[in-house]
């Protein structure tokens, strides 16, 4: 008798968790078909595209790997891969370190904290484009509020987005600045997601706030940095503040010293109507960008950096 | 009466079985959604322009309004105007997209500058059997240039748009400047323009932006040196003084402060913006900003003049201008080269006149047939202030805006960027950049580039 109610109970759980499994699949199923329509499938048919001469006016041409083998010789494509790398090298640590340092700052609870949250917050719910505009205005040449500041310290005269020394700066800084709200909340969640013994066992021990950091909050943060450098560094190869930015601020010049890869992509795709080679040039950003991620999941076993992290 | 009239809000209300019945639902309404595509048929043709259908100033607009009225009164197949914004138009990715899946317009606008582009991708349809002797007759000698191949028309000027300086009266006071201190020369323009040059404001501009607009104000300083982008199309080749000095010239502007490295509003062709506002106190424009600065500026006091010669140059500018075209791949490429023939090439009073209302009334150019002209003329439209000084001193010996390949483009784009505002060495630059124009000529094949 127990027995068989033993194998009705087990026949129970098993059909609940297979009612539950198949629920499983069918609430995750539009995300899946919406992964797989709007970026698998375009990206699939870029890597076709990448083996034709493609006109834009509905002309195909099979030309094999030429298209992959002219990056070779492509100057300008050396030089915007230099002019990214420069971009991510500049926007990735300043965004982190400020995100960071904003997460640690608002952490704890003081008057008006959710404004200050919200302040640093805000510029991230605003249109790219918009923003685009706005820094336009405040950089304008001997006119603008940001010259019209810095004119007593002698940089009154100076073109942020007009000299190819500091364009690219500018566009740092801005992308920064419109970007660090967004990573401090991924980071404040992390903080807040510390246990508080941790930090109370340590002041027991005798640690100074910067010992806290270094052995409690940093190791605890290192998943979530893992993530939003990966989400920050692949946003400045290829997000919408490496061409919204660029589109609206400077057009890749003065010089080409801001034409970032996706701009230059852009560009042979919609101006020189070079579909395929845009194509074949996507297809490379998107395999490496792939390849470095891949690496850094595997060294740290999927954000699992230390032996006991489960 | 319902068990149930308003549910509560809540978690009773949601539940898994219901989320899952909204989910599949909704899957299944995705793809119907993406089967739905509207069928036109060839009873009506698309126009895309890039003149806003907005009520401050409605001209522009009202006459592209006015003349598909009047064509959709007197026809079967019946033209929609659709508006695309300029930004988006000019270097955006809405005309190309819709070539690219085959649903372009059946009728648009292009400038010399883009018509190799559709041309040698088949898009533009002839219009040639559609306009009589009459019509292409009167058209200006060399006009139509730019537009043909192999002696067949493909596309319809609507306008001719030349270069020239524009200044600002108030600016030219302040720094005890007058009419006889208008510069003819380079040289003279760089010392007129330091004069100008204040805490505040430039004294020169010339566009910064890199694309075909900045080429296109470029070249007039190319071609005064007896240069050209490409050998033998008017000109020595970019390998030439003529263009080192161009380059040089615009280096010098920079580096001198007396020109901008960066354009405020939609950049050097907004006189509004940069001239009116005080950014600048001489500018580097079109006839068009004639109507801007009547429109958004209509205090501002401001005179022009013909763009100054290089010592031993010849004076010439660049004459830019829209055109309608048809396009070859669209529903009804017939009907809609009948439509570019009939808006802009009739030879019937009526025709004339709607060209002349283009030029002189909807907005300010240089009419591109003779008939037109002589109707503005006897209107008295040219006849005093900014547009009498485009007619009798700018104009005459302009040259018309060339047509090169994106290819060209961008190597003579990459060449002014680096002189002008990287300081690059100008010779330097010209040498690499006729190198990139003959390599990529030993494997062109499509229409003469001029």
């Amino acid at each position: 008798m127990s027995t068989l109610a033993q194998h009705t109970a087990d026949a129970r759980r098993s059909a609940r968790r297979r009612r539950e499994a198949f629920a499983a699949y069918l609430l995750i199923a539009p995300d899946v078909l919406g992964l797989l329509l709007f970026i698998g499938l375009p990206m699939c048919l870029a890597l076709g595209i990448a083996f034709f001469e493609v006109d834009g006016f509905g002309a195909y041409q099979f030309v094999g790997f030429d298209n992959f083998a002219k990056m070779a010789g492509d100057a300008m494509l050396s030089r915007s891969a230099g002019v990214t790398l420069g971009y991510v090298s500049g926007f990735v640590p300043l965004a982190f370190a400020v995100s960071l340092g904003l997460a640690l700052l608002v952490r704890e609870p003081f008057p008006g904290v959710r404004f200050v949250r919200m302040a640093f917050f805000l510029p991230n719910v605003i249109s790219l484009v918009v923003a685009g505009v706005l820094w336009q205005f405040l950089l304008v040449d001997k006119r603008g509020a940001v010259p019209a500041l810095l004119r007593p310290i002698g940089l009154g005269d100076v073109s942020w987005l007009g000299d190819p020394r500091f364009a690219l700066a500018s566009l740092v800084l801005i992308s920064a600045w419109f970007l660090v709200g967004y990573q401090m909340l991924i980071f404040l969640a992390a903080l807040n997601d510390i246990p508080r013994e941790y930090y109370d066992a340590s002041k027991v021990d005798g640690a100074t706030p910067w010992q806290q950091f270094r052995y409690v909050t940093w190791p605890m943060l290192r998943p979530t940095s893992l993530f939003v450098a990966i989400h920050s560094s692949v946003g400045a190869v290829t997000g919408l503040q490496a061409f919204d930015l660029v589109y609206v601020l400077t057009r890749g010049g003065p010089a080409n010293s801001t034409s970032t890869l996706i701009f230059y992509i852009y560009q042979q795709a919609f101006t020189y109507n070079h579909y395929g080679y845009a194509a074949a040039m996507t297809t490379m950003v998107v395999a490496f960008l792939a390849a470095v991620t891949g690496l850094m999941f595997a060294l740290t076993r999927g954000g699992r950096f230390d032996a006991g992290d489960r | 009466m319902s068990k149930h009239p308003h549910p509560p809000m809540g978690a009773s209300s949601l539940t898994r079985r219901s989320l899952l019945q909204a989910g599949g639902a909704l899957l299944g309404a995705m793809p119907l959604g993406a089967c739905r595509k509207s069928h036109k048929g060839t009873t009506e043709l698309s126009f895309w322009n890039f003149y806003a259908p907005t009520d401050q100033f409605p001209v522009p607009s009202k006459w592209f309004n006015e003349l598909v009225h009047a064509w959709n009164a007197n026809n079967d197949i019946k033209v929609t105007l659709r508006y695309v914004p300029p930004a988006d138009y000019f270097a955006g990715t809405v005309l190309q997209t819709a070539f690219s899946a085959n649903e372009g317009p059946d009728i648009f606008l292009i400038s010399p500058g883009d018509f190799l582009r559709y041309y040698n991708g088949g898009a533009l349809a002839d219009l040639t059997p559609y306009l009589s002797p009459e019509a292409v007759a009167d058209y200006i000698d060399g006009v139509l240039d730019t537009r043909k191949v192999d002696g067949k028309i493909y596309g319809l000027p609507m306008e001719v748009e030349p270069l020239a300086m524009y200044y600002s009266l108030q600016a030219f006071e302040k720094a005890g400047l007058s009419e006889a201190d208008i510069p003819k020369t380079w040289e003279q323009l760089l010392a007129v323009a330091r004069k100008l040059t204040k805490r505040d404001q430039f004294g020169l501009l010339f566009e910064t932006t890199p694309g075909y607009y900045q080429n296109f104000t470029w070249y007039p300083f190319m071609w005064m040196g007896g240069a050209s982008a490409v050998p033998g199309q008017g000109g020595a080749g970019f390998n030439a003084p003529g263009a080192i000095k161009a380059l040089e010239f615009w280096r010098r502007a920079v580096q001198d402060g007396v020109c901008p490295r960066k354009c405020q509003g939609d950049g050097g062709s907004d006189a509004v913006a940069n001239l009116a506002s005080g950014y600048c106190a001489m500018q580097q424009t079109g006839i068009w900003s004639v109507s801007q600065l009547a429109q958004k500026a209509p205090n501002f006091p401001y005179g022009v003049f013909r763009l100054p010669v290089p010592d031993g140059g010849t004076y010439t500018t660049d004459m830019g201008g829209w055109a309608f075209v048809a396009n070859a791949k669209g529903r009804n490429p017939e009907a809609a080269a009948k439509f570019v023939a009939w808006a802009l090439g009739s030879t019937t009073p009526e025709g004339v006149e709607r060209c002349r209302q283009w030029n002189t009334v909807a907005k300010t150019n240089l009419p591109p047939r003779k008939s037109v002209s002589q109707a503005a003329e006897r209107e008295g439209s040219f006849a005093k202030g900014a547009l009498a000084t485009f007619v009798k001193d700018i104009a005459p010996g302009g040259r018309g805006e060339p047509r090169y390949t994106p290819e060209v483009y961008r190597a003579v784009s990459d060449a002014i960027q680096a002189c002008q505002l990287s300081g690059d060495d100008p010779a330097k630059n010209a040498a690499e950049t006729a190198a990139k124009v003959e390599s990529f000529l030993k494997a062109y094949k499509g229409a003469r580039m001029l």
